[in-house]
């Protein structure tokens, strides 16, 4: 019962990944101000 | 002490060294993006600066001026011209080439006019004895009004005092380099008396320029200024001349080269390298060791690979509790992962490649060279960059058209370039050729599946120009044309940069690609594990009854039910509908499968025939070659996976319009639905009938 609760939530999340990925454009923008860690100094 | 946040901005002409500048900047702390609403590039790095500064580095397209013909350098002039930008810069750094200064300068002085705090980098210092140069740099910073920081990006001198002039910005002076009035001083006496609080170089852009300003009012400039276009194209061309005129002054005393102390091999290079013949077999004899390399090198890693998953997935059956999740791991999302993850050798190797043909300087000859060839199939030498960039990936391919000012000339490239073979191609014909050509030498030194391979790449570059062509003819759009091309100097190319280069693109192969791969492996496992009907779920009762009369030992009859299930499950049974269109090419129902899920990602197809092939197998050790290489036709029991499904299937990729990635960014390129919908059904159609003919003669 457990395998098959996490078995097919996965496959909710495959399904639900797909469909945004080719059905929905993300409107989401990186904001390019928010990293910490610089290698350059 | 709170950390204080600046923006810079690293603009300069193409092959400056940029690029180099912003690597040895900010490292690996880069995040590549769009600019909104448009698809040119933007990088974006960060550097941590003394004085507790965070600088965020913004690598802006190479522009040569700040008169925009393309929409890279409508990016450049937008970002600078608004102070609403979040990007808008805090100090700009112009990156010049030491070689090629007098040109470099121009938009060095468009920029220092526009009044931001400007620090002039003179990059590739560590020629200048080489080529007899001397500089005189306090001369220089006195008459340019800036800071110069003398710089060798590929050797990384000169960083750290550049990075000290970035957090000492505030003192650099903002006066510009010339008076904008020169251009026409009774024009500009009235533009500055209408608005008096703008700058007036500022304006004259506005007016100029065809680009967004949020900040201007645009309109009303223009309604009140307005000028012929003629007039305006004069006063642009007289601001071009009065520029060259001030930087020629400068450099007449701050630029110093000595002939006698120059030792150059670039022209004896390009006499060779861009010879009419010669110039051509170079090339070739370059691709040719590319791609024997790709696949003479990558084999041990990839075979490596291969056998790791293997044997997870079969730690795993063997370890965990039985159950659907076990199975879901076992046989879907770990061949479907390592589907992925095998083509990381070769992909890293033909980037790095590449990487170094471009760190080289080698690819601008390749332009050059390609240009007649290509004006005769209606593209333009531009066109190259597209089409050799399309072995990455067609999406940022298609993007790089933006920099073709001939219309018809990047419609035709973008409309082509998808058949350049590109990275997610690589897996299919690696798997591919490594089944059905035999790894053999042919004149005792090529190896003839890596000789396949690059016939394959010719074939794609080969319908491309032949489709350009054709359309070419076909298209009745007229435009005006021309071309040029830059020579940057030769350069040994430098590790890091082309390390950076292979590092991103093999990462964002295998994050692209490898989630989607994921998510539809997932999904094909259950497809494959679920079926509808009593033929699925009496699936061993059936076998029972059909086996009858015959014995079968254990594992047989496990393998005939599995059979059984998967040919009536969901899968099977979508594979089983098409299978009467897909049979002509000699593709069986699971083949026919794969084509169905790679129609949206072509990389997906190898990922779903492991998936495919893993579903109710017994042998969890196998590899997915040997999957592939020991599936057997169960009429004929003949392999599967003979030559002319593999030639078949080799051209049905080679031609196929397999990503919906692709569709939509010609779709946004082109502004309309009609030209991705005939890319597909021209794509497609050419693909089916191809790969018809090729096993129709060969089997």
């Amino acid at each position: 019962m457990f395998q098959e609760i996490i078995a097919f939530t996965i496959l909710g999340f495959a399904v639900v990944f797909l469909i945004k990925k080719f059905f929905f454009k993300s409107k989401k923008k990186k904001d390019c101000g928010g990293g910490t860690d610089c290698g350059c100094s | 002490m709170s950390v204080q946040n600046i923006n810079v901005a690293l603009i300069g002409n193409p092959n400056t060294g940029k690029t180099s500048v912003f690597n040895q900047l900010t490292g690996l702390n880069q995040q590549v993006g769009n600019y909104p609403g448009i698809t040119v590039e933007k990088k974006m790095g960060f550097c941590k600066l003394p004085n507790n500064i965070k600088a965020n580095i913004l690598d802006l397209p190479g522009t040569y001026s700040l008169n925009a013909s393309s929409m890279d350098e409508s990016v450049v002039i937008e970002l600078l011209l608004n102070k609403n930008d979040k990007l808008y810069p805090d100090v700009a750094v112009v990156v010049t080439d030491v070689e090629n200064l007098k040109r470099n300068l121009l938009i060095y002085t468009q920029i220092k006019d526009l009044e931001i705090p400007t620090i002039l980098v003179i990059n590739m210092s560590d020629r200048m004895e080489r080529k007899g140069i001397s500089l005189d740099i306090p001369y220089l910073e006195e008459k340019l009004k800036t800071k110069i920081a003398l710089v060798s990006s590929r050797k990384g001198l000169g960083i750290e005092e550049l990075k000290e002039l970035i957090v000492s910005y505030k003192t650099i002076p903002h006066e510009p380099c010339l008076n904008a009035s020169v251009i026409d001083e009774e024009y500009f006496k009235k533009l500055q008396h209408a608005f008096p609080n703008q700058l007036l170089y500022k304006l004259w852009l506005v007016i100029t320029q065809d680009v967004n300003f949020l900040n201007l009012e645009r309109n009303e400039i223009r309604s009140t200024f307005t000028k012929s276009h003629s007039e305006l194209k004069r006063l642009q061309q007289k601001e071009t001349i009065k520029r060259y005129q001030f930087i020629n002054d400068v450099l007449k005393e701050g630029l110093k080269i000595d002939a006698s102390m120059a030792k150059d091999v670039r022209a004896k290079l390009d006499r060779v390298l861009t010879h009419k013949v010669f110039g051509y077999v170079i090339f070739f004899a370059i691709l040719f060791l590319i791609f024997q390399s790709i696949f003479s090198w990558s084999t041990i890693p990839m075979d490596f690979i291969d056998s790791t998953f293997a044997s997870l997935s079969s730690w795993v059956a063997a370890e965990l509790p039985s159950g659907i999740l076990t199975d879901l791991l076992s046989q879907g999302i770990i061949p479907g992962i390592g589907g992925v993850i095998i083509f990381i050798p070769q992909i890293a190797f033909l980037f790095l490649f590449i990487s170094i043909l471009e760190e080289s300087g080698y690819m601008s000859r390749v332009v050059f060279l390609m240009d007649k060839i290509m004006r005769r199939f209606g593209l333009s030498g531009k066109s190259v960059v597209p089409l050799i960039s399309g072995t990455a990936c067609a999406i940022p391919a298609i993007m790089a058209t933006r920099n073709i000012e001939n219309w018809k000339e990047r419609l035709i490239t973008i409309l082509v370039t998808p058949f350049t073979t590109c990275s997610a191609r690589l897996p299919v014909y690696a798997i591919i050729i490594s089944l059905v050509i035999p790894s053999k030498r042919v004149f005792g030194v090529l190896n003839l599946q890596g000789l396949t391979l690059m016939s394959l790449y010719v074939l794609g570059f080969f319908m491309a120009i032949l489709s350009a062509y054709i359309l070419n003819k076909v298209l009745k759009l007229e435009s005006k044309t021309y071309f040029v091309v830059e020579m940057p100097s030769y350069k040994m190319p430098l590790f890091k940069n082309v390390g950076i280069n292979v590092v991103e693109k093999t990462k964002a192969f295998v994050l692209g690609a490898g989630k989607i791969i994921l998510a539809i492996s997932v999904i094909l496992w259950f497809l494959a594990s679920y079926g509808p009907g009593k033929e699925f779920n009496e699936a061993e009762n059936i076998v029972k009854e059909r086996f009858a009369n015959t014995t079968l030992d254990e594992t047989q009859f496990e393998n005939e039910v599995n059979s059984q299930k998967l040919e009536n499950s969901y899968i099977g049974l979508m594979g089983r509908a098409i299978e009467p269109v897909i049979q002509p090419l000699g593709y069986d129902w699971k083949i026919g499968i794969a084509l169905i899920s790679s129609f949206a990602a072509r990389e997906v197809f190898v990922g779903t025939l492991a998936t495919i092939y893993s579903v109710g197998d017994t042998d969890n050790e196998s590899t997915i070659k040997s999957k592939m290489q020991a599936e057997v036709r169960p009429d004929t029991g003949e392999k599967v996976f003979d030559f002319a499904t593999g030639i078949s299937l080799l051209l049905f990729y080679a031609f196929a319009m397999q990503c919906a990635s692709t569709l939509a960014i010609t779709k946004k390129e082109t502004n309309s639905w009609k030209w991705p919908a005939m890319q597909l059904v021209f794509m497609s159609g050419l693909a089916y009938f191809t790969a018809l003919i090729a096993y129709q003669l060969l089997k």
